[in-house]
């Protein structure tokens, strides 16, 4: 194999590894707070996902570049610094642009500060890796957060109200169809359902044949 | 002290990053709060074209007995006659804050509507707040002190309103933000002589 097919490899790889091997929601059970919270309809979970993807692919290049100047003893402080900063900025930037979607998340924007993907992918990944893989790296972990927030969220919008995406799927029990909304999808209980089939379902999927 | 400089170039930019966006985007922010509120002022008092914020600053205090400083806004018509007032009203309800915005008529003496400006009730029981059956019920009450009962006729405009089955706390959060704001305001109105003391 030549030099730059081992390279592409390894691209593809760190790509897919945040997708499915090592998707931060069902694999490594990172970023639960979010997870459970915004899942409620599609719309505010695709927001909650795209404002982590920017977040992650910001504080990646930067972590990436700063990374020979990094002492051990400052890293995570450098860390979160930078995190706050990006944070803040998509939080401005979602108020200006979809003040609804801002509304809808309320702390939730500001709390990705906190949120373990991105602080994980920093020390994981960024402080060791060049910027390439490290933005591959967000762009593939990014995308496995979001893809399995929108999938849990149509499950729960789905039951919920009947809708995904706010388009109406199943016809209402009082406009004449059979369904009937089940609320409890809507709440909390719903969110934590939910991933706990979905995780079992993954574990069943993955699990090691012996 | 290694590398502290680091950290400290670092803050310097980040600080300046958020600074020039905020700079950027905030005039845009704000304007999107002004356009919501009036937005919902506007279904609520269908004549208003235009809002002017009163000078003077009223303040009331709030069911948690804090001291809050209240923008009241004179709705104007097309032909520049005030038509009503609205402001926004905040108190406790179930899971988190409830912020209203309430408007009335144009001598206080009867409410023109309310609107959940946040919330966060239950979905399917509290959240109701914010369907008209339950709100219509604020449409044309007296402004004064409001009642919750739970049994009684939704259709009927008066002083008593009916709770959501259900939902009793976040419907009672409602009618004490309600009641507490346009009793305080109504008052504080008149002694400033911006309203009339007497009925014409």
């Amino acid at each position: 194999m030549t030099n730059s097919n081992v390279k592409t490899a390894r691209y593809w790889q760190t790509l897919l590894a945040g997708l499915w091997r090592e998707n931060p929601t069902l694999r490594l059970l990172l970023g639960m707070c979010p997870t459970l919270a915004v899942t409620a309809a599609v719309k505010p979970a695709l927001t909650m996902g795209c404002c982590v993807i920017f977040v992650l692919i910001c504080s990646n290049i930067i972590v990436s570049l700063m990374r020979n100047l990094l002492k051990p003893h400052l890293r995570i402080l450098m860390f979160t610094l930078t995190i706050a900063a990006f944070v803040t900025i998509a939080d401005l930037l979602l108020k200006a642009f979809q003040p609804e979607m801002s509304e809808t998340l309320g702390p939730y924007v500001p709390l990705i500060i906190v949120n373990c993907i991105i602080i994980c992918r920093a020390e994981a990944c960024a402080s060791k890796n060049g910027l390439v893989i490290s933005i591959i790296d967000a762009v593939g972990m990014g995308v496995g957060f979001t893809l399995t927030l929108c999938v849990l969220a149509s499950i729960r919008e789905l039951l919920a109200t009947g809708a995904i995406f706010e388009i109406q799927i199943l016809t209402l029990a009082k406009d004449g169809g059979w369904f009937v909304q089940w609320a409890a999808m809507g709440m909390p209980v719903g969110a934590f359902l939910t991933l706990g089939l979905m995780l079992g379902l993954v574990n069943i999927v993955t699990r090691k044949k012996s | 002290m290694q590398q502290s400089w680091l950290l400290i170039v670092a803050s310097f930019c980040f600080g300046l990053l958020i600074a020039v966006t905020n700079a950027a985007l905030s005039p845009k922010i704000r304007q999107n709060e002004i356009n919501k509120r009036n937005r919902m002022v506007t279904i609520l008092l269908p004549e208003a074209k235009d809002f002017i914020l009163l000078d003077e600053p009223v303040e009331i205090k709030s069911l948690q007995g804090r001291i809050e400083k209240v923008e009241i806004y004179k709705a104007m018509s097309m032909a520049g006659e005030c038509v009503g007032w609205s402001f926004e009203a905040t108190g406790s309800g179930f899971a988190d804050k409830i912020k209203l915005v309430i408007a009335l008529d144009k001598n206080f003496e009867s409410i023109a509507g309310i609107n959940v400006l946040a919330s966060n009730e239950t979905p399917g029981f509290g959240d109701q707040i914010k369907y008209d059956y339950y709100r219509g019920q604020f449409k044309g009450a007296p402004a004064g002190e409001l009642k919750l009962v739970t049994i009684g006729e939704r259709g009927k405009i008066d002083s008593e309103i009916v709770a959501i089955s259900g939902a009793t706390i976040s419907s009672e959060a409602v009618v004490e933000i309600v009641s507490n704001s346009v009793t305080q305001i109504k008052e504080q109105m008149r002694k400033k002589g911006i309203i009339g003391n007497d009925k014409q």
